[in-house]
């Protein structure tokens, strides 16, 4: 019975004997994850202050979501975001073949959905502000415009983090380096749907945008 | 999360994905989130709203997790995984904690807009 325990005992093993050699991709794309988690609680801020000042007090007497947002075109930005990713993410797919032409047409088409996103969130923005409603009118718009723009920004960094890429693959090939850039740049395209998620079921469809 | 890398083409990161997954969770989440459109298009009431509403941010958010960034407690992705679970809790009290100290003073120090209009009358 003792040596049935000991012979048991033996062959659980509870840790890793040897130090795992260094990986820098793995360490690269975690640090990477690390610094979209504190992205994501600057998202958190916007929104946080964004439902303080979701009131008609905080609007000083203009339009609110339901009347400044349309949900219909909100969900084409959605349907456009998730079209980048799943582009940019299939794209990536080219690196498991080493398929320079995949990655290449899925880096370019992200691109170009991602700038039709921003496009149409910046037309949204400039709509608005057209009508007397810009950042300046009230607290609630201010919030509002900050928290779009910056959803906006980070896309349009995407965009040309994407660009870049494009050339690096190209210039550099699959090296250690651009392979941990192409990975990285997935996580942080596909956070930005996230983020966006977020935002458009909160922004837009509890804002009782029409 | 050990790996050759000198052949950086080879990591599990890199081998991890699938188009069945990305479409996956690119098809399921653009549902989720038509379903919560077509509801609030109804304009149900507040408590139907929020619940059509949480169950879309629940099942997009878990499915980007879980088929986008293939986060599960696999030796290459257990920290990014437990990274994410420990920050969800500063998401959540960043906004409740935010929004409960908010609404509470808001009842207490601000005037009723009903009130002022009819002052200004």
């Amino acid at each position: 019975m003792a040596h049935e325990t000991m012979t048991a005992d033996a062959a659980v093993r509870l840790w890793n004997a040897e130090a795992d050699e260094h990986d820098p991709i793995s360490a690269r794309t975690y640090g990477f994850w690390l610094y979209l988690m504190s992205d994501g609680l600057i998202f958190a801020s916007l929104i946080a202050a964004y439902a303080v000042l979701d009131n008609k007090m905080s609007a000083f007497g203009h339009p609110m979501a339901d009347t400044l947002l349309s949900a219909s075109q909100g969900f084409v930005q959605t349907l456009v975001l998730l079209g980048a990713v799943l582009a940019l993410s299939l794209g990536t797919l080219g690196l498991k073949t080493g398929a320079r032409g995949g990655l290449a047409l899925g880096l370019a088409v992200s691109a170009a959905l991602g700038t039709v996103f921003v496009a149409q969130g910046l037309a949204g923005l400039d709509a608005m502000a057209a009508a007397g409603n810009g950042p300046t009118a009230s607290a609630y718009l201010s919030c509002l415009f900050v928290l779009l723009f910056t959803h906006g920004l980070h896309l349009a960094i995407g965009v040309l983090w994407s660009l870049v890429m494009l050339v690096q693959i190209f210039r550099f090939g699959f090296t250690q380096d651009v392979v941990g850039r192409l990975l990285n740049l997935r996580l942080y395209t596909q956070f930005q749907a996230a983020v966006w998620v977020v935002v458009y079921l909160y922004v837009y469809l509890f804002g009782g945008a029409h | 999360m050990a790996t050759d890398h000198y052949q950086p083409l080879q990591h599990p990161e890199v081998q991890q994905g699938t188009a069945l997954r990305y479409v996956g969770a690119t098809v399921i989440s653009g549902l989720a989130l038509y379903g919560a459109y077509y509801v609030a298009m109804t304009r149900p009431p507040l408590a139907e709203l929020v619940e059509t509403l949480l169950v879309s941010l629940l099942v997009s958010l878990l499915v980007q997790a879980a088929l986008y960034f293939g986060l599960d407690a696999s030796r290459a992705q257990i920290w990014k995984s437990v990274t994410l679970i420990l920050t969800v809790p500063l998401f959540l009290v960043t906004i409740g904690m935010t929004v409960w100290a908010f609404s509470s003073l808001y009842a207490r120090t601000m005037p009723d807009p009903s009130i002022l209009s009819s002052m200004a009358m």
